[in-house]
């Protein structure tokens, strides 16, 4: 599932949220928002903050939202397209607040059964030079062997997971740490990086270079009263042609598997 | 890699064994699963291309709006000028830039300083054509708070507001009309260069690139030292002469910072231009009157002649004022002045103004632009107007920022016609307007093609229709017919002509064009001289073309 059904994508979030969906039809989406979900999206504080000093219980707004720009039936409505404001409320509302997970496996089983512990973490890497480029990378780490999983949530889509424990299932203590099992993760990503053709770095760093040699020839009759302005300058330079790498966790948890799971990957 | 800062996050790991814990609550799988693929699908996996694109699926660039877009990311390193000619999109290409490097999130904070006059025009393009959320400061507003704020530059640069915005790092600066910048003395300058930002985007429709102090202080904001530094600058190309060798160097370096198209590249014709020329004779009252100042009044101030015939030819009020003041400041001859004051009241209504009246009356409903030179001129048409049953709104540079908008909208929606002055022509977009009356004839050819721009600009869908005025017998014929009909100014671009101009060092038409008649002794000898000004100019055209 991607943005590109966006009336899968939101009624998905909805409904993931509790709140009531209707499919009018392709195109058109009607949603009864829960009052977190007001709250959330809504923007309007003083309402809310007025319902509880009056010990009122308020009521949340319904939304309709039209995926389908030239839909015959014309109706009031926002469209939410990829871009929109709305769209892009509800992306960040997720990268937001959908960071930490503690998940089980749901299955069902007669006879108690052990559950493996993981560590999952989708990782971003951020490259920043003249330009920036991203990667996205999510490895899984077995807590008692040691054994790493890349494409971890791929992996892990088809299955589903549940906030509690499920019957007759007991979750392993994990033998590694989770500080020591992400250190192991982030020792990959490392060596990863450092395995890189860097030639984005040499460029960023020549033109840096290059700049700052014009800069110099700039103000080299060099007066006193251009010195701060040169120094300005300088700094400019070197804060926007800095290379950087930032390794960012965008989400990432501890699950519990059931063992076939390691099997299957092999 | 030494150079190279690579920053690991440690932030989660502790949020998650806290989490794990104290059992505190955690995100279900489906939100979880959501929040990855979102940050999968949104990621920038390129260096390089446009992403802003897909996130604008109601916006229809024009094939040289994203060539430049690309152009300023990936190879200007996001510092250029944007100096398409007039009305070809500009605050698009900036829009597509800015939300490109948004979506990139390379820029948070940013700056855009525009013309008083176009500040909420600025604000409604970004909001509603690229949903960024920009914001017109106002008086109050604190500089720091707002991420993304569009200020004219005579706002920003007055304290307090100066010393507040150059505390502020800003990751984007976008600056419309930056020809504004084109004298290094300036307090604009001063106030600009001396701002903080990592992306820089100046925004100019003059042709600066044969100007060389001119484009020398622009680059010099986005890259110093790119044309070396100024003084040397100076001995070699301003007061030196240049081998084709260095001309071309520079050309090169040139186009490494600023980008320009022309409508000749961009195959853009929108829409046609109808030009008409309408020649109005004075009546005989009039006539005889003009031929009194050409040669009595002109014999004894004569470095004033030239103003009181153009005044004359535009409305009795503009003469009047002109000659009240001299009136005023003279001792002696105070009675002659008076005298053609008095004559002056006694002239019937002006020829061309009827004229107008007539032209309104043919073209019916629809919405209708005057521009004249003089503001009595102005106040003057708005009252006849009226006596005609035509409403007008008045509209020109002086206004403030609200009352300008005001204007615009009286106009849009409940008057038929504006009268605007000179100054009131510059960036005011109004192309649900298809009519335009030159009331007088500008001499800086520019300056009407700025007119011209209000209207016939990028994104207008119908055909426009331009009316000229010119009187016969009087120095409006002779600019008509030498300087405006020879040189085909109304059906050619005229950039292209201000490139020529700039080429063979005239800065200002317009005072040249004074100069001559100025210094004719007759009008036979100010014809010639124009005549000759106008050859020399259109041969120039003609090499210029044949180059391609």
């Amino acid at each position: 599932m991607a943005l590109s059904q966006l009336d899968h994508f939101f009624s998905t979030y909805f409904k993931a949220h509790q709140c009531d969906v209707h499919l009018k039809e392709n195109g058109i989406l009607k949603v009864q928002l829960t009052k977190e979900m007001d709250q959330a999206l809504m923007n309007r504080p003083f309402y809310w903050h007025y319902m509880e000093k009056t010990g009122q219980t308020g009521e949340p707004m319904q939304l309709t939202i039209i995926t389908d720009p030239s839909h015959p039936d014309q109706q009031p409505g926002e469209w939410g397209h990829l871009g929109s404001p709305r769209l892009q409320q509800i992306i960040d509302h997720l990268k937001m607040n959908e960071t930490h997970a503690k998940l089980y496996h749901h299955i069902s089983p007669t006879t108690e059964t052990p559950l493996y512990p993981w560590l999952v973490t989708n990782i971003k890497i951020i490259y920043q030079g003249k330009q920036t480029r991203e990667e996205l990378f999510s490895i899984g780490l077995n807590l008692i062997n040691g054994m790493m999983q890349t494409n971890m949530m791929e992996a892990l889509n088809t299955l589903s997971f549940q906030r509690t424990i499920p019957d007759f299932c007991f979750p392993l203590s994990p033998l590694i740490r989770l500080k020591s099992g992400y250190r192991r993760i982030e020792n990959v990503l490392k060596q990863y990086i450092n395995d890189q053709d860097h030639t984005w770095v040499k460029e960023t760093l020549d033109m840096r270079e290059h700049e700052l040699s014009l800069l110099q020839h700039f103000y080299e009759t060099g007066d006193e009263e251009h010195e701060a302005l040169y120094k300005k300058e300088e700094t400019d330079i070197k804060n926007r042609l800095q290379p950087k790498i930032h390794v960012h966790v965008i989400n990432g948890g501890l699950f519990y598997l059931n063992q076939s799971f390691q099997h299957n990957q092999k | 890699m030494d150079e190279l800062e690579i920053v690991f996050d440690q932030s989660f790991i502790h949020q998650l064994e806290e989490i794990a814990l104290n059992d505190m609550p955690t995100s279900s799988w489906e939100l979880f699963k959501m929040a990855y693929d979102v940050q999968k699908f949104t990621l920038i996996d390129t260096f390089d291309g446009l992403l802003a694109v897909d996130y604008l699926p109601n916006l229809t660039c024009l094939p040289h709006q994203l060539n430049t877009a690309k152009r300023v990311i990936e190879h200007m390193n996001g510092r250029a000028i944007l100096a398409d000619e007039v009305g070809l999109g500009k605050t698009i290409e900036a829009g597509l830039i800015l939300k490109e490097y948004m979506i990139r999130g390379l820029v948070k904070k940013v700056l855009i300083l525009v013309p008083a006059s176009l500040v909420n025009q600025w604000v409604d393009e970004l909001v509603k054509k690229f949903y960024i959320p920009a914001t017109a400061f106002r008086k109050g507003y604190t500089w720091e708070h707002i991420d993304i704020i569009v200020a004219s530059l005579d706002t920003a640069k007055r304290a307090p507001h100066c010393d507040d915005i150059h505390n502020i790092d800003y990751d984007l600066v976008i600056i419309d009309e930056a020809h504004k910048l084109k004298n290094h003395q300036t307090k604009n300058y001063q106030f600009v260069k001396e701002i903080k930002k990592k992306y820089c985007l100046l925004l100019t429709a003059t042709p600066v690139q044969n100007r060389l102090s001119e484009i020398f202080n622009l680059v010099s904001i986005l890259k110093p030292g790119h044309l070396g530094n100024y003084e040397a600058f100076m001995d070699k190309y301003a007061k030196g002469t240049p081998t084709t060798e260095d001309n071309h160097y520079l050309k090169e370096l040139i186009k490494k910072v600023m980008i320009r198209h022309t409508r000749k590249e961009t195959n853009i014709k929108p829409s046609k231009r109808h030009i008409k020329t309408i020649w109005v004779n004075f009546s005989e009252d009039e006539q005889t009157f003009y031929n009194r100042i050409e040669h009595e009044l002109g014999n004894k101030v004569p470095l004033l002649k030239l103003t009181f015939l153009r005044e004359i030819c535009s409305s009795r009020e503009a003469c009047f004022m002109s000659l009240k003041k001299l009136s005023d400041k003279v001792k002696h001859q105070k009675d002659e002045l008076h005298d053609f004051m008095n004559g002056l009241q006694e002239l019937p209504q002006h020829a061309k103004a009827k004229k107008v009246i007539e032209i309104i009356k043919d073209i019916g409903d629809e919405k209708v632009i005057i521009f004249t030179e003089y503001r009595a001129t102005q106040y003057f048409l708005q009252w006849y107007l009226e006596q005609h049953g035509i409403s007008s709104v008045p509209y020109r540079g002086g206004f403030s920022r609200s009352k300008k908008d005001w204007m615009r909208q009286l106009f849009q929606h409940n008057r038929q016609v504006l009268i605007a002055t000179e100054a009131g022509g510059e960036g005011i977009n109004l192309q649900f307007c298809h009519h335009m009356i030159n009331y007088d004839l500008p001499w800086n050819p520019m300056r009407l093609e700025q007119r011209i721009g209000r209207i016939h600009r990028y994104g207008q869908e119908q055909d426009v229709y331009i009316y000229n005025l010119a009187l016969k017998r009087t120095v409006e014929e002779h600019i008509m017919n030498i300087l405006y009909k020879k040189l085909d100014l109304f059906e050619r671009v005229i950039g292209e002509l201000d490139d020529i101009l700039s080429r063979l060092l005239i800065t200002d038409l317009e005072s040249e064009i004074q100069t001559i008649f100025h210094k004719s002794r007759s009008t036979g000898e100010a014809k010639v001289k124009l005549n000759h000004l106008t050859t020399i100019i259109q041969e120039n055209v003609n090499l210029h073309e044949s180059e391609g």
